[in-house]
């Protein structure tokens, strides 16, 4: 039996759609079977993310609205074997779904996939309740900023008074370096206001922007650290027990004196 | 053994949130409200009576909703966004202070909200009953 989880954050902007790209992508590398539904219907962009955009036929509205067979909206990605896209429509907005659709939609999909990731709208109205109707586990997304931590306390709250109970965390551009000043949030800091469990921090990182402008995602530069810290997701996900990296990354001489209390 | 007089401890206006509450909850109620866990900013707690918080208050608190000067608050933690005794309204200082390491109580004295560290035993601390008598 397969698993529904929802990306969600409230705020805008703070990584639910890469994430959503990047843990597919993970999850698909392993050779699991996995869908991603874009739940932001009007506002699509996880097959830009995928470099899926031009291979769009049929949406999910399409889908629910009966026009075509669920195989024939489901794109199939270009580089993972077993990675699948239900794309939004753009020339729709939310009312053209309903959340009793969408859960039956997920659960027409669990019977060919192990995984269905959908990244949900910002906001809290009815693309929020769409996205996570059908969703058995709920990843919340923020960034080390007081608004997206905010708005996602209010998400949790939102998602444990819709039954989907225990969401993880993801905290998405975290500097570490501002972190040691005192001029960032710390991982502590969040985790003190939201009090759940914490599935992985991405450090910020400029290859992201890279990676997203060509249509790929970071999680396969095996370069990248925070394609790093996708991957230790993904595996954690599985139910694997990977500890945080080092997020700070310092040199050999930074960490001496660091070492030596010159800090 | 000394039995203290229970009659005058029943207080059966209060409820008991077991929970935390996260940004745009509310609790609402017409007596106090006692709250095991944290109320985060964005969050709400509105009583006639005492509000006690076993947790970080970060949220906005309103005591004595009703006009009760005699309402306190106290918390584990106590760094509300905004604190009402009454018709008082109060804000933390925005010196950026250092967040407390001990509970603390907010009560009006002398006309003024005043926040002190709670401390519990012989200074009686939460206004009982007018007849309040602890031990008899």
């Amino acid at each position: 039996m397969g698993e529904v989880i929802v990306i969600t954050s409230g705020k805008g902007g703070v990584g639910k759609t890469t994430t959503t790209a990047n843990l597919g992508t993970g999850l698909a590398s392993m050779g699991y079977q996995v869908v991603l539904i874009d739940a932001d219907i009007g506002l699509r962009n996880l097959d830009v993310l995928l470099g899926l955009e031009n291979r769009i036929v049929y949406d999910l509205t399409d889908v629910i609205g009966g026009n075509c067979r669920l195989r024939q909206a489901l794109i199939k990605d270009k580089r993972y074997e077993g990675l699948y896209l239900l794309p939004a429509a753009q020339t729709k907005d939310k009312t053209a779904v309903n959340p009793e659709q969408m859960k039956q939609l997920c659960e027409d999909l669990l019977k060919e996939f192990e995984y269905v990731l959908i990244d949900c709208p910002a906001g809290i109205e009815q693309g929020f309740r769409n996205a996570i109707a059908g969703a058995q586990k709920a990843i919340v997304v923020t960034t080390p900023e007081m608004s997206a931590v905010r708005d996602a306390d209010r998400v949790i709250g939102l998602l444990e008074a819709a039954e989907l109970r225990k969401p993880v965390l993801i905290i998405n551009r975290l500097r570490p370096k501002m972190v040691r000043h005192g001029d960032m949030m710390s991982m502590e800091d969040i985790i003190d206001i939201l009090a759940i469990e914490l599935l992985g921090i991405i450090p910020e990182d400029e290859m992201v922007v890279i990676s997203t402008n060509k249509g790929e995602t970071v999680l396969s530069d095996e370069r990248a650290r925070s394609g790093q810290a996708f991957r230790n997701i993904v595996r954690r996900l599985k139910g694997e027990n990977v500890p945080l990296m080092d997020l700070d990354g310092a040199g050999l001489l930074t960490r001496l004196r660091r070492f030596i209390g010159l800090k | 053994m000394q039995f203290i007089d229970q009659g005058n401890l029943i207080d059966d206006n209060t409820i008991l949130v077991r929970r935390t509450l996260r940004s745009g909850q509310k609790v609402n109620f017409s007596g106090n409200v006692v709250i095991l866990g944290d109320v985060n900013p964005g969050a709400e707690v509105k009583a006639f009576g005492h509000v006690i918080v076993f947790g970080s208050l970060r949220g906005m608190v309103h005591a004595g909703a009703d006009g009760n000067e005699q309402a306190v608050v106290i918390a584990f933690r106590l760094q509300p966004t905004q604190l009402r005794i009454a018709n008082h309204i109060t804000r933390p200082p925005e010196d950026g202070s250092a967040a407390p390491d001990q509970p603390e109580i907010a009560r009006i004295k002398d006309n003024v909200v005043t926040i002190d560290t709670f401390q519990s035993g012989s200074e009686r601390q939460i206004p009982q009953k007018e007849t309040d008598r602890y031990l008899t």
